[in-house]
């Protein structure tokens, strides 16, 4: 007798529950269905936390959810469809595209100007010194290009240093450990390993290759076909974003939004901007021009596409011209 | 010959001592702890800068190891520059015992930076309830599913190669499937509890029926007791002491998921204030977070221990701490 009233309460309340998740996770097609967004620990994209906490998108009359991931984890949520648009670097959105996830370029948030290093060991001052040595980078990810592209530009060869794979998280243990010359990685993480290795110092910045390194808001290719004005509205809130961010007046209440979104104090997060460089959507428009080499957003992802293909990120070479739209920032931009 | 005193082997212990040696299996790491923290001698590898002198690249709060530091004392001297001062210090990754309570205690007293993020005691509540559904979810499936299969041995036969099998894939491997099939909230860290727990649940629950008193089923048969009758009449009661304490142990198991649980999908309860801690490498408060998950299993099963003292008063006091 009790254990029947018990399995009964029970599935009753596994019922509901299942119900309820159902609810909840049921995609109801509506044009009321927010937009959602993937964003992560990045400057230029915690700055959307500034548009989220003033209300702006509400005022732009477009419902859109934010959600906030790990970085690897918001390109997985994007990769099985749970989410519409996610915020990348060009190079990564050819990556998840590669992997089946077809996603299209509709507005740059910033270039990297310094966020990324390649830091050496006490005593190593140029990447010259790292001749013959170890160097850890993650495989594939921003900071291998950013290494060869800068060995290519002091002459050398790839073959002059020897690759460690290793996660950038790690880095700073790895730079301590002694095992590596130098180690890869993006901030907070390289100031992490300078800090960690007394007498480190970056050899090679991004700011030493501007537009190696574009971040774009991608999205969902249906998602941007069947609601392509919802996503002008999203575009046209990043002018305010940048302003709010770059003028002296508003600036520390900026700071504040966007350090307390990663649980920092502001004045940590204050460096964390100077090594990025926001891009207003007039800046944006044109990057978003095509022409080679890193000054376009079509030749910086056209070599990212060679670099992937060449260290077997992926096979196939992509399109990069289908990745990319930029008729949404051309009709924001003032 | 008997023996007694403390070396005795399995001797039972008094209540006094029983609370003495619980209270010092939780005094000596702490004060070991205490020790390495606060004795300098102890161990302090580096030096905490306070000034940089004359040196270019020190900076006030750098942490340097003694020998750079000493030798950077020995090259300032001779040039004539200023020294640097510092004192000795641990690794970042090691704060003192004070830090992390402090830690503890404004985790829970500062609220969140951030517009409508939750408190810490929210994160933790979220926490807890992914844990709840992840280990109700498991147990409706696991322990019907581990008493039929102690009962039934065709059913053994034909569940437990395939779990045998299962329980060796890591759960956590099952993140982006979870999040392709649940989408990107609760749904796939309560899966991967799920997944973590399950398989071991059915295996413990059935091994745990098999070793029910034989003759208990037998006398049970001959009266004419058959199906479910016989289950629900005599199995379930007679291993219900011992599948409480099954339960316990799982509901452990299924805590030590909760971290890769919450990595999936988006950045969620205590795990997302761990790995953010950690990043910015404010491991005071990752220590403090760590301890509030410790303490939090703790407590439920010392709870969950008491309440079996009750619901079981026929039990002789074994096993239980």
């Amino acid at each position: 007798m009790f254990f029947k009233a018990l399995t009964q309460r029970l599935t009753r309340g596994f019922q509901a529950l299942v119900v309820t998740s159902a609810l909840l996770g049921s995609q109801a097609s509506g044009a009321a269905e927010p937009l959602k967004i993937g964003y992560s620990d990045w400057p230029g994209w915690v700055a959307w936390q500034v548009a989220i906490e003033k209300d702006w998108f509400k005022q732009a009359g477009v419902a859109v959810k934010f959600e906030w991931f790990d970085y690897s984890a918001s390109m997985e949520a994007f990769a099985a469809g749970k989410i519409d648009a996610v915020t990348v670097t060009n190079g990564d959105a050819l990556v998840t595209g590669a992997g089946g996830a077809k996603s299209v370029m509709i507005m740059l948030t910033d270039y990297s100007n310094g966020n990324d290093m390649i830091v050496g060991r006490p005593g190593i001052k140029s990447l010259q010194d790292l001749k013959g040595k170890k160097v850890a980078v993650e495989a594939g990810l921003v900071e291998h290009l950013l290494l060869l592209n800068g060995l290519k530009k002091a002459g050398m060869k790839e073959s002059d240093v020897t690759l460690v794979n290793a996660k950038t998280n790690e880095m700073p243990q790895v730079l301590a450990s002694g095992e590596v010359a130098a180690v890869g990685a993006w901030q907070p993480i390289a100031g992490q390993a300078i800090k960690a290795v007394p007498g480190a110092r970056p050899l090679l910045t991004s700011a030493d290759e501007p537009g190696l390194i574009y971040d774009v808001l991608t999205v969902n290719p249906a998602s941007l076909a069947n609601r392509k004005a919802d996503w002008q509205k999203v575009v046209a809130v990043w002018d305010k974003v940048v302003a709010y961010i770059e003028d002296p007046k508003t600036q520390p209440d900026a700071v504040k939004i966007m350090a307390a979104r990663v649980g920092v104090p502001p004045a940590t997060y204050t460096q964390f901007l100077k090594g990025t460089k926001l891009l207003s959507l007039a800046e944006g428009k044109k990057v978003m021009v095509k022409a080679e080499g890193f000054k376009s957003l079509y030749g910086s992802s056209q070599i990212a596409d060679d670099f992937n293909v060449k260290n077997g990120v992926y096979k196939t070479p992509q399109k990069v011209d289908t990745y990319i739209d930029p008729s949404l920032t051309n009709a924001a931009a003032k | 010959m008997k023996q007694t005193g403390l070396r005795a082997i399995r001797a039972p212990l008094s209540a006094t001592q029983r609370l003495v040696l619980g209270i010092g299996s939780f005094v000596l790491p702490l004060l070991l702890w205490c020790a390495v923290s606060y004795l300098p001698f102890v161990w302090h590898p580096l030096v905490l800068v306070s000034d940089p002198g004359g040196v270019d690249y020190f900076e006030p709060g750098m942490r340097v190891e003694a020998g750079v530091f000493a030798d950077e004392v020995k090259a300032m001297r001779e040039s004539g520059a200023a020294l640097p001062q510092g004192v000795p210090a641990n690794p970042v990754y090691l704060p003192a015992p004070h830090e992390v309570a402090q830690a503890f205690y404004t985790g829970f007293t500062t609220p969140p930076e951030q517009k409508d993020a939750p408190w810490l005691h929210q994160s933790l509540w979220h926490s807890m309830q992914i844990i709840f559904w992840g280990f109700l979810i498991s147990s409706l499936i696991g322990v019907p599913l581990g008493i039929l299969c102690g009962t039934y041995s065709a059913l053994a036969r034909l569940h437990e190669p395939f779990i045998e099998f299962f329980r060796y894939l890591p759960a956590p491997a099952f993140g982006a499937l979870a999040v392709a099939i649940l989408g990107i909230h609760d749904g796939p860290k309560i899966a991967i509890i799920v997944i973590g727990t399950l398989f071991q649940q059915v295996l413990i629950v059935a091994n745990t029926t098999r070793q029910l008193d034989h003759s208990l089923l037998e006398a049970a048969m001959t009266m004419g007791n058959r199906g479910a009758r016989l289950l629900l009449k005599v199995v379930v009661p007679g291993i219900l002491p011992q599948l409480y304490r099954d339960q316990r142990v799982l509901l452990g198991w299924a805590w030590t998921y909760l971290i890769v649980a919450e990595l999936i999908g988006t950045s969620s309860g205590i795990t997302f204030f761990i790995t953010q801690q950690a990043r910015y490498q404010h491991f005071d408060k990752v220590y403090a977070a760590i301890l509030m998950i410790g303490l939090i299993g703790l407590g439920i099963d010392l709870l969950l221990a008491w309440l079996g003292r009750r619901l079981f008063p026929w039990l002789p006091p074994r096993s239980q701490h």
